[in-house]
């Protein structure tokens, strides 16, 4: 069968033929302007195709391509238990980030999932608070990178029109991890007692109570413990400086 | 003369080793670190056993009748080998307990010490300890085994309880990568019990895999077919308090894809178990192997896993690796013939 592939039909109009047509996804429908099928012209409402909406496969080869990668190199260790997604920084601010559900994808090589949450897969903080958490010891926070390699790989054209500063986690970041090399606990902990209204909570007698058994046994002080990081303050310099520079060439119009 | 055996530990394995050996005429001495009698199943007074609810009294209270009843058996409480030496194929060992040393010659040696229960404090995430309402399942067994079934914090019955499973278990960071086998059934078997005691609660299982492996998988279905238990697919990654003297679950629904902290009145921790520090100690006074999970190592754990690596001691029950009740009474029939043809060999 020779199909003569004629020019693209905008995407506002793809499908207009189709009963239901809002139980399926733009990208599931294949229609051109004027289509040649075995010489005969099949233009109109007879192009419009389908694609199906069953997966055919899992490809391996995009497994093996993160695999290969120093910060993807644990990917084969996930096994989807959802303790990296419910203990991540971003999530609650943005429920479609979930890198259980992005580490799935790229364990199956479920591009088409993937490319649906290019708008939220770079948001990760890298706050490795699902590191710390992960029973496997994935390392999901570095998984996040793998994340951002292979969406920058597969997709340059969306990510440079999807991504945006956004304010909320730039503030995260700039105070904590910026300030301190880790997020601050406590200071999250208070911020959103704010935010839910329960601030009269955190100094109720269960708080206080479990302060004081934390202090007992010991537990509070191998948490004050974690403090900043190794040598912070050289860090924090290279990071202030990369940012002022970045600064000054997205002033200077040339984008990076 | 008849033959005399040591046995180690006075739990469900420990006891049928030396009431089968008592059987066969052997002088037992029966060695309990504790001032009774029954291992862990005793200890936290379970009371309903799984698969089928039968009382614990039937298996355990039978079995330290049994001991108890004299026969060839002597058992000594709150003691412990202070002494082991090789002799020969003979040991010798020197018993110590609160009434003096006693040193005697034993022609074989089985170990059934036991396990412990992973203690949740030693996971931070999970808040044991920090907060009333928070328990886990010995601690549940023991509570129903006493009846006094109430939430800690205020004494009244809770209207919304959650199962959390493989606590201590299947985590890289505490150091447990092993499965703890039982923990799945006595939680849904905890489910059931809770239902039927507080029909007016809601009781929810968040798991990862529920692995009530065998006929075990009868009470899974029972509790949800008849309990209407629901199960909820996600690993809980922090505990907080809530308001209104509630303990906060956060984890992911994975099915649902997103992110939830739910309030419970009482949160339940399926804690697995552990080698405890019994088994490294055991192992170095006895000489025989530890395994990399912290247990005590089998000569061949498919071929022989009542052997340890050294002639003449055996091992049974679940100082080998998390099992249930019914194969620590079978490995400690299993020890017991293992140890009587040998001691009978080498009289
Ligand atoms: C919460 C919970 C509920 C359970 N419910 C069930 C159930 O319903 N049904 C079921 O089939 N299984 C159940 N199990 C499993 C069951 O508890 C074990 O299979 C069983 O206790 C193992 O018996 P054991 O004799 O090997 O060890 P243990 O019961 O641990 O007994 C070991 C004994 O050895 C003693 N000991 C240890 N070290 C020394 C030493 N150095 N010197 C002298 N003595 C020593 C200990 O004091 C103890 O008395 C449950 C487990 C848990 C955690
Ligand atoms: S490191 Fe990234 S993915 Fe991990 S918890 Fe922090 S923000 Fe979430
Ligand atoms: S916590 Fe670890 S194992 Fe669990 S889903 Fe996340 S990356 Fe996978
Ligand atoms: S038996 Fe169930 S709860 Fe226990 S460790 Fe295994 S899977 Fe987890």
């Amino acid at each position: 069968m020779a199909l003569e592939k004629q020019e693209q039909r905008p995407a506002a109009e793809k499908g207009e033929h189709i009963v239901a047509r809002h139980l399926i996804e733009d990208d599931s429908i294949k229609e051109e302007k004027n289509l040649v099928i075995d010489g005969v012209d099949v233009s109109g409402r007879w192009n419009t195709f389908i694609l199906s909406r069953v997966d055919s496969e899992f490809d391996r080869s995009f497994f093996r391509e993160i695999k290969d990668t120093v910060v993807g190199s644990r990917i084969n260790r996930c096994w989807q238990c959802g303790m990296c997604t419910a203990s991540c920084t971003v999530t609650p601010l943005y429920r479609r980030f979930n890198p259980r559900a992005f580490i799935y994808m790229m364990q199956l090589g479920n591009l088409k999932e993937l490319k649906k949450y290019i708008d939220v897969a770079w948001r990760c903080v890298g706050c490795y608070k699902c590191s710390q958490r992960c029973p496997k010891q994935v390392n999901p926070a570095e998984m996040m990178e793998a994340l951002g390699l292979v969406i920058k790989k597969y997709f340059p054209e969306e990510v440079h029109s999807k991504l945006k500063v956004d304010e909320d986690v730039k503030k995260i970041y700039d105070d904590m991890i910026i300030g301190h090399g880790r997020l601050d606990l406590a200071k999250l902990h208070t911020s959103a007692m704010q935010k839910t209204g329960r601030t009269k909570e955190l100094l109720g007698k269960i708080e206080r109570d479990a302060i004081f058994k934390m202090a007992k046994d010991g537990r509070a002080f191998s948490i004050l413990r974690l403090g900043k990081p190794h040598n912070w303050s050289r860090s924090k310099e290279a990071i202030e400086n990369y940012l002022k520079n970045l600064n000054t060439i997205e002033n200077g119009g040339t984008g990076v | 003369m008849s033959e005399n055996i040591l046995v180690v530990g006075g739990g469900p394995a420990g006891l049928n080793a030396a009431v089968m050996l008592s059987e066969l005429g052997v002088n037992v001495a029966l060695v309990e670190r504790d001032s009774f009698l029954g291992g862990n199943p005793k200890k936290f007074k379970y009371k309903f056993l799984f698969p089928d609810m039968q009382p614990a009294d039937n298996v355990i209270g039978e079995l330290i009748k049994k001991a108890e009843a004299g026969g060839g058996i002597k058992v000594y409480y709150s003691s412990e080998i202070s002494d082991f030496k090789e002799n020969g194929k003979k040991f010798d060992v020197t018993l110590k307990s609160a009434d003096g040393s006693e040193k005697k010659t034993f022609d074989s040696v089985i170990v059934a010490t036991g396990f412990e229960h992973f203690d949740p404090a030693r996971d931070a995430k999970y808040s044991y300890q920090l907060f009333d309402d928070v328990i886990d399942i010995k601690d549940l067994e023991r509570m129903m085994g006493e009846n006094n079934f109430v939430r800690p914090s205020n004494g009244k019955p809770p209207k919304k309880i959650a199962f959390i499973l493989c606590v201590g278990s299947r985590d890289r960071h505490v150091g447990n990568q092993y499965c703890s086998r039982v923990c799945c059934t006595v939680s849904v078997k905890q489910a059931i019990e809770l239902r039927e005691h507080f029909p007016d609660c809601e009781a929810y299982i968040f798991y990862m895999d529920i692995r009530t492996y065998g006929f075990f998988e009868d009470l899974y279905w029972q509790a949800m077919e008849e309990y209407d238990v629901q199960i909820v697919k996600g690993r809980i990654a922090e505990i907080t308090s809530g308001p209104d003297n509630t303990v906060i679950c956060k984890g992911e629904d994975t099915l649902l894809r997103g992110p939830f902290e739910i309030p419970f009145d009482m949160v339940v921790l399926a804690s697995g178990m552990e080698g405890g520090p019994q088994s490294p100690e055991i192992s170095s006074k006895l000489g025989i192997e530890l395994d990399e999970h912290g247990f005590l190592k089998p000569e061949n754990i498919t071929l022989s896993p009542f052997k340890s690596n050294k002639p003449g001691i055996f091992l049974a029950g679940a100082c080998t690796g998390p099992k249930a009740i019914s194969d620590s009474i079978t490995e400690g029939a299993a020890a017991a013939m293992n140890a009587y043809t040998y001691a009978v060999k080498n009289r």
